[in-house]
């Protein structure tokens, strides 16, 4: 009985862990080397909010903390700092799991809407503070807004395609304990 | 709720904790990387290296179906651009024509010279296997290392125009920073006036010049190359075309084709010799001046002085 549900939890982490892999994969793709004058969404960190708003358990912090460094790394921004805002991030709405799952979808995107927006900021105000080059505003502000607009959409996408949902009021585990 | 589920197994605190090392852990590698950044750039590249090779067979037929769908699409605007092509075609014949002869008169100048070009410019190619998966960053990765013996600073061009310069070698990787990117800075010279500029990337495909002397003698058109200024670029490397922007700012249209980075050359630069000889023809210092004894005594008062 236990190693079933041990089971369970283990396989949606797994694939928690595949969908980040294969986001950050297709970001590396060399699709083209013009610079865009709009930025595409941030799909890996709202697929993690998304996960963290409905499942908490199926997103564990290392794994996120993991992911997040390699692609400080990969992704030439400075180690570390974006990982940290991200999973302090994490960790703030995991604390608040069930609350957000008790609201409307509205009050859901709007607080991770501020989640975002909130680390963004602070992303740009700890490297102004260090005095480390930063990028332009303006993609910054849009990938920014492109990530609030993505969120639902893909909150419907691991609904449909991997089951992520919010558990229903009373749910409980193969062990009896609520969700 | 959550209380409820921390009390009830004990793994609450210690994962409370482990977050709280990793809080830590993450604000200690921002802070080294910001005290000491070129350690963790190398630490960066060897992670590079060992990560995106792996990617590797699963990069190329995403790649190329990607490039399939690009080529496909392509071919609806064929027509238009044949005859875009042609048209094109009439004019460059009569420039091939005036370029034939500038090239033989070329030759016979340099003959008559005896000009040698450098012969040390070879280079290494490259296939470009990721970009910087940022659209903050304009960078590429290519598939040559120290191992083939790339070195930091070199420029990487496609066949026509300067691209960039390599900026991070790992074992087998080197990642490219383009001139697109934020922080990118060359030194540039504008023909046919001579005027010294810098090239800054800005993150638009056709980035600004900078602190030209006498934006005057500059006119939309002229050719922009490399001026080997600071020893950071070999000199007379095309970079591409002067451009007024629609900011009224002088751009460059670059005449590299950063649409269809595959293949990238990067150029062997030599370091510029230093001279570091406080001039001895203006202070000799006190030697017997005349035939000289034995050669011996002279080498050994040269290495005392």
């Amino acid at each position: 009985m236990v190693e079933g549900v041990n089971a369970h939890i283990w396989s949606g982490r797994a694939v928690f862990f595949a969908v980040l892999c294969v986001t950050i994969f297709v970001q590396l793709v060399p699709f083209g080397h013009e610079p865009t004058i709009w930025a595409a969404p941030d799909v890996m960190l709202a697929i993690t909010l998304a996960w963290v708003a409905r499942r908490p358990d199926l997103a564990p912090f290392y794994i996120i903390v993991g992911l997040f460094l390699l692609t400080d790394l990969l992704f030439q921004r400075p180690p570390g700092l974006w990982a940290l805002l991200v999973l302090l991030l994490t960790e703030f709405l995991r604390t608040r799991a069930s609350a957000i799952r008790n609201m409307p979808l509205m009050l859901e995107w709007g607080t991770v809407a501020v989640g975002i927006v909130s680390i963004i900021v602070a992303n740009r105000i700890i490297l102004a503070i260090v005095m480390s080059p930063q990028a332009p505003l303006g993609l910054t502000l849009i990938q920014m807004l492109t990530t609030i607009a993505i969120y639902p959409v893909v909150l419907a996408v691991v609904h449909f395609a991997f089951g992520i949902s919010r558990p229903a009021p009373g749910a409980v585990d193969r062990l009896g304990r609520k969700l | 709720m959550a209380k409820n589920r921390d009390n009830e197994d004990f793994i609450g605190p210690i994962r409370r904790l482990l977050v709280g090392v990793c809080i830590l852990l993450l604000s200690g590698i921002f802070l080294v990387w910001r005290i000491d950044s070129p350690r963790v750039e190398r630490f960066r590249a060897a992670v590079v290296d060992r990560v995106v090779p792996s990617f590797d067979w699963a990069m190329a037929p995403v790649t190329g179906v990607a490039n399939l769908v690009t080529d496909f699409r392509s071919y609806n605007q064929l027509a238009a651009q044949n005859n875009d092509l042609r048209r094109e075609l009439q004019q460059m014949k009569a420039w091939k024509e005036a370029a034939l002869q500038l090239e033989q008169e070329n030759a016979r100048l340099l003959d008559l010279n005896n000009v040698r070009l450098d012969p040390q410019l070879t280079y290494v190619t490259g296939v470009v296997i990721t970009d910087s998966g940022s659209p903050f960053r304009q960078s590429v990765l290519l598939n040559v290392g120290a191992r083939d013996g790339i070195i930091d600073g070199w420029p990487a061009m496609d066949g026509i125009g300067l691209v960039g310069r390599i900026s991070g070698v790992g074992q087998s990787t080197s990642r490219v920073i383009l001139l697109t990117d934020t922080s990118s800075r060359i030194p540039v010279t504008i023909q046919p006036s001579g005027q010294k500029a810098i090239l800054a990337g800005d993150n638009t495909l056709n980035p600004p010049v900078d602190f030209i002397e006498n934006p005057d003698l500059v006119r939309p058109g002229d050719r922009v190359v490399t001026s080997g200024d600071g020893g950071v670029f070999p000199a007379d490397l095309l970079v591409g075309q002067v451009a007024l922007g629609t900011d009224r700012r002088l751009r460059t249209r670059l005449s590299a084709d950063y649409g269809r980075l595959e293949f990238l050359r990067v150029l062997r630069a030599r370091p510029h010799e230093v001279i570091n000889d406080p001039g001895g023809l203006l202070a000799p210092s006190p030697q017997f001046i005349g035939p000289l004894p034995k050669t011996a005594e002279v080498s050994s008062d040269q290495s005392d002085g």
